[in-house]
């Protein structure tokens, strides 16, 4: 007869378990069925009544009963809670196409990311980096550099002149000068920065532009070790094989001089405002130090030899760039700058 | 310098390569050329033409003519020339046939313009001779190789086509001619005399005298030859000095003898402020570094730049002085600068023409003149004053050195071969080792080291043919440069912070150094600027920020933008101090700036990590009430502010302006380690009531100074004002942390802690809400 109540209770309760339509729901057939006042505690003490065995024999099928409910009973709470979750997250439902707020990070100027990319290349090298005044005095920018006051290789580079004989400097080569007198030979440097000459401003030139100088010095060192080096470098530079041409140019300061031509990445060849329509760009002014050049600087050329070069780094970063406007460099303007 | 191909081929008559591939051969071998062009195309068409008759067109300033063409047949043409006339030879031009006043015109007469072959275009091309329907005897399409006169600086010789022949000869290892016959030089006393004051001015000047001169017109084939190569036939006279000039590189001048004072020519330094009038009709005053040519009077010429006014060659001219001189280059690049005059003359002497070269000119000027102008006689012989000028040393070449600079093997005969093509002397000192004689056209200034002659070889060879060998140098660490590596850190800081990089020019105006407070004498001036807003050398970043702030907001509302640039401040003596620094701008069109001023200290404070804002007076061209300057490890490194709103249009701009010389020095040194503390610490909040205007920052330290031993930190936690406190006042919260090295805080060190700051903020006249 218990037997009976027990099963009763049991599919009664396993209905309203499945039933419940909500938290509360639940909890009052958990109160009537599992709390301590409730059906199951009832006939626990009811059993109490009985002989042994049977006592035995309904403690088990009593216990069967709670096991049973217990787990519906859980089983539907997880349910609850689960829908609970669900419903709470779904409320905070986010419209991730939404601007993100704040600034974005900024842009490096173009000439900075090719300096800094040269400056790695060259450091991995064995290359020092070398910093000179913009402003310099007329030895540096030109006697040392085999230029005296009278040669017409000063013609070549439009001067500005300041206040008390100083001048702007019109190429990075006095940091030649100066870094052999800093560091003495062996050497190898380069010096990027700004350099300035006196000329009108149009797409392809400017009166503010950026040079990297190189400079080699050691034993035994020949053209054959400059050409190499020049190829490393281009290669490196351009992430690819580029068109170049080595022929005879004029720079005091070298001897033997060259100019090496690459061909221009703009047009590829026939021609734009950049290469000026030749198809070829000036780009690399090399050759061995001129005997003068090291002696001027302490460094006895019958015992040390060395190459330079100047690279244009304004017209590089053009090239790399397609900029077809050497005027965009220095606008200022962010919607240029802020292409890079 | 324009070479003409025709003439070049005149002296290397196995020249078989056109120009465009000739021009390569130059480029790659000698000096840059910049292009070709073609000229006298027209000629390649062209007829003599015989006018048989001609008749007016009735209404019209044209005529009709006809014209002989020989086997070609007759035509008719129209003419709008006034010297078109019946008999005349002429020259005819095949371009078509077109109704012209109602005649069918079948080509045309062509002036010296159309054809190329000079300047004239007053009326058509009179021939002198010439068969009808014949091509014109000794005119032929030319092609003008220009060559950079960059890369031609320190080369005398390359001035004047027979030296680039040589050239071309070595390049192409074929036989040159030389177009001088020395041979005919007259002997005997010259018919005027020459005397150089100064030897060193001018090493050496010649002259011959020539009379029974007619001037006229040059022949046609001289005349093209100059303009073809840009030059300006002018008479046959001038036209002969300027051919040997550009043939020679040897520049002359030619004096209408009548018009000279006195039996002879001195060349001599020019007096103080002696007036001088040059050929191209503008007056020069004189002074003591500029060599002259005089005669009894005075200066008949600017030696070396300019003939004078007063002496040239007119059609009245029957008795002809002709110069051949050499002056020292420096001398005549200084002259030409100070009087701003440039002529083909001093742009050859600048590049130090050899001595040697004035009797060739000569020589060749004799035979020209035979040919142009043949009634004239030679007058005597050669004035010839000059400074002896010993020959150059001879230069060793060893040729294992060569090889090692080239770094390439060389087979001696080769190196011979071209040494030799270029006119040097080769003689054997010792095995392996060539003795090398420069000839004196290149020895004036281009050539005297073995390194000299590495380039003649190497380029010769062509560099192409050197393999490119990989240097042998031991690995070392190159010594670093810590203050490049420092503004790319602190580039990388500012660029996170969503500032883009801006580069501006060093130079300003006068205005915008005004604008930020700066008088024009407190820089360095250009003395030579380019433009007039471009004189002064920036003491300030902030000028050219300001431009890019103005120029941005047409066409963003909101930006952020740096630069990292140099200040430079003028020292009394030698260079200026270049001092580098970041301005950083933050523009907003909307909003009241305060957004951006705080986001501009929170940059100032990822650059130096604890630094303090101090509120400083405002500069004029600073917001007046929003100014500061950033203090880091007890220096002033940048300042702070929001440009004055009188400098913006619309919106607000906030700058920071660090000094990155004082920041890098403050930012050396490594970090130390400090014990993670092993004990909690506590922390309790104390609002502070103060005047509207008093800064929290400074409530901040003096909470902090009041705090004892104990304190960790305080931070500022909220202000407000409004009810219930007092009008002109505000709460001000601050959460001050404090902590014991060496045990947990009890609840009574800390009641003791927080009546100690309370007690003392009182004391110091502070309300406090507690
Ligand atoms: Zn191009």
């Amino acid at each position: 007869m218990l037997d009976q109540s027990i099963q009763d209770l049991l599919s009664r309760s396993l209905k309203r378990i499945e039933a419940a339509q909500s938290p509360a729901e639940l909890e009052a057939v958990r109160v009537d069925a599992l709390g301590r006042k409730g059906a199951l505690a009832a006939f626990s003490k009811e059993m109490g009544k009985l002989p042994p065995d049977e006592r035995k024999r309904i403690g088990m099928v009593l216990n069967q009963a709670k096991q049973s409910l217990e787990s519906s009973y859980e089983s539907r709470e997880r349910a609850f809670a689960a829908d609970a979750l669900s419903a709470r997250l779904d409320a905070e439902w986010l419209d991730l196409t939404l601007p993100a707020p704040g600034p974005r990070r900024g842009h490096l100027h173009p000439i900075t990311r090719i300096q800094r990319e040269l400056e790695d290349l060259f450091g991995s090298l064995g290359f020092t980096v070398l910093d000179g005044p913009e402003v310099e005095t007329e030895y540096y920018n030109f006697d040392a550099l085999n230029i005296p006051a009278t040669h017409p290789a000063r013609d070549m580079q439009d001067t500005f002149w300041l206040d008390g004989g100083r001048l702007l400097r019109t190429h990075t080569s006095p940091v030649q000068v100066r870094g052999m007198e800093r560091l003495g030979p062996p050497l190898r440097m380069i010096a990027p920065g700004r350099v300035f000459r006196n000329e009108s401003v149009d797409a392809s030139h400017e009166h503010t532009f950026y040079q990297l100088e190189g400079m080699m010095v050691d034993r035994n060192v020949s053209v054959g070790n400059l050409i190499y080096f020049m190829k490393t470098l281009l290669t490196a530079i351009f992430h690819r094989d580029v068109t170049v041409r080595l022929r005879p140019g004029y720079f005091p300061f070298v001897e033997p001089g060259f100019e090496l031509d690459i061909q221009c990445l703009i047009c590829g060849g026939p021609g734009c405002p950049v290469c000026k329509q030749s198809g070829w760009v000036e780009l690399l002014p090399c050759g061995l130090v001129h005997p003068n050049v090291l002696r001027t600087s302490g460094i006895d050329p019958a015992v040390w030899g060395g190459f330079a070069f100047g690279l244009g780094l304004t017209r590089l970063v053009m090239m790399r760039y397609g900029i077809d406007d050497i005027r965009q460099l220095q606008g200022g303007d962010l919607r240029f700058l802020e292409q890079f | 310098m324009k070479f003409s191909y025709n003439w070049i081929r005149e002296f290397v008559p196995g020249l078989t390569q056109a120009a465009l591939p000739l021009e390569r051969l130059i480029t790659m071998k000698t000096a840059e050329c910049e292009g070709i062009e073609e000229t006298g195309r027209a000629l390649a068409g062209a007829s003599v033409a015989a006018v048989l008759s001609v008749s007016p067109l009735p209404d019209t300033h044209n005529v009709k003519a006809v014209v002989d063409l020989g086997e070609l047949g007759l035509r008719t043409v129209v003419c709008g020339a006034p010297n078109c006339r019946g008999g005349m030879l002429s020259v005819w031009l095949p371009v078509g046939r077109k109704m012209i006043h109602g005649v069918d015109s079948d080509g045309m007469l062509a002036s010296g313009d159309e054809l190329g072959v000079s300047r004239d275009h007053s009326g058509i091309l009179e021939l002198t001779g010439g068969e009808p329907g014949a091509a014109i005897a000794g005119l032929l399409p030319d092609s003008i190789i220009e060559i950079d006169n960059k890369s031609i600086t320190h080369r005398p010789d390359l001035w004047g086509h027979h030296g680039m022949a040589r050239e071309v000869a070595a390049i192409l290892a074929l036989p040159l001619t030389d177009p001088v016959k020395m041979d005919l030089l007259p002997a005997g006393d010259a018919a005027i005399k020459v005397r150089i004051e100064d030897l060193t001015l001018c090493p050496r000047y010649s002259a011959l005298v020539f009379d029974n001169v007619k001037v006229e017109p040059s022949p046609l084939w001289l005349q093209y030859r100059l303009t073809a190569i840009g030059l300006n036939p002018i008479n046959n006279i001038v036209d002969m000095t300027n051919f040997v000039m550009a043939e020679l590189s040897q520049p002359m001048h030619a004096f209408d003898a009548d018009l000279l004072s006195g039996d002879t020519i001195v060349v001599r330094t020019a007096r103080p402020g002696e007036a001088f009038r040059g050929l191209n009709g503008e007056e020069y005053t004189l002074d003591p570094a500029n060599v002259v040519i005089a005669d009894e009077k005075g200066a008949i010429a600017l030696g070396g730049v300019i003939g004078g006014f007063d002496s040239a060659i007119s059609g009245r001219t029957t008795r002809v002085v002709l110069e051949s001189a050499n002056f020292l280059a420096s001398s005549i690049r200084k002259t030409s600068a100070a009087i701003k005059l440039r002529t083909d003359a001093s742009m050859r002497f600048e590049k130090a023409q050899d001595p040697a070269n004035t009797l060739r000119g000569l020589a060749r000027a004799i035979e020209l003149l035979r040919q142009i102008c043949p009634g004239a006689r030679l007058v005597g012989g050669v004035a010839d004053h000059k400074r002896e000028i010993p020959a150059p040393p001879p230069i060793e070449l060893p040729l294992p050195w060569l090889a090692a600079k080239l770094g390439r093997e060389l087979p001696s005969d080769e190196v011979r071969r071209i040494l030799e093509s270029l006119a040097f002397g080769v003689a054997e000192a010792s095995p392996g080792v060539f003795r090398v004689t420069v000839p004196s056209w290149r020895a004036t200034k281009d050539i005297s080291l073995p390194d000299d002659l590495v380039e003649e070889v190497g380029r010769m060879i062509g560099y192409d043919t050197i393999t490119p060998t990989a240097p042998l140098v031991p690995a070392a660490v190159p010594p670093g440069n810590p203050t490049r590596r420092f503004h790319h850190r602190v580039r990388d800081i500012v660029i996170d912070q969503g500032f883009t990089e801006a580069y501006n020019y060093s130079f300003i105006s006068e205005e915008a150094a005004a604008a930020f407070g700066f008088s024009p004498e407190s820089h360095l001036r250009v003395t030579n600027a380019i433009a007039s807003d471009q004189t002064l050398m920036r003491r300030s970043l902030l000028p050219g920020i300001w431009r890019n702030v103005v120029e941005n907001a047409k066409h963003q509302e909101s930006f952020r933008l740096f630069e990292i640039g140099m200040e430079i401040r003028p020292r009394a003596e030698g260079l200026p101090d270049e001092i580098p620094h970041l301005v950083a701008a933050l523009y907003d069109r909307h909003g009241d700036g305060a957004s951006g001023l705080f986001e501009m200290k929170r940059v100032a404070e990822c650059l130096m990590p604890g630094a303090v804002t101090a509120p400083a007076d405002a500069l004029s061209w600073e917001h007046p009430a929003r100014a500061a300057t950033i203090e880091w490890r007890g220096k002033t490194v940048a300042r702070l502010f929001e440009l004055h709103p009188n400098l913006v249009e619309t919106g607000r701009a906030a700058l920071l302006d660090v000094d990155l010389a004082v920041l890098e020095a403050l930012s050396a040194g490594e970090a130390r380690y400090t014990p993670i503390r092993r004990y909690p610490s506590s922390a309790f909040d104390l609002s502070v009531i103060a005047p509207l205007r008093a800064h929290a920052g400074k409530l901040q330290e003096t909470i902090a100074a009041s705090a004892g031993p104990l304190l960790e930190s305080v931070e500022f936690q909220r202000q407000y004002s409004g009810p219930p406190l007092a009008d002109g006042t505000k709460s001000v919260s601050f959460r001050v942390t404090i902590a014991a090295p060496d045990h947990t805080l009890s609840n009574d060190e800390i009641a003791a802690a927080r009546a100690g700051i309370i007690d003392r903020m009182r004391g110091l006249g502070f309300e406090l809400r507690v």
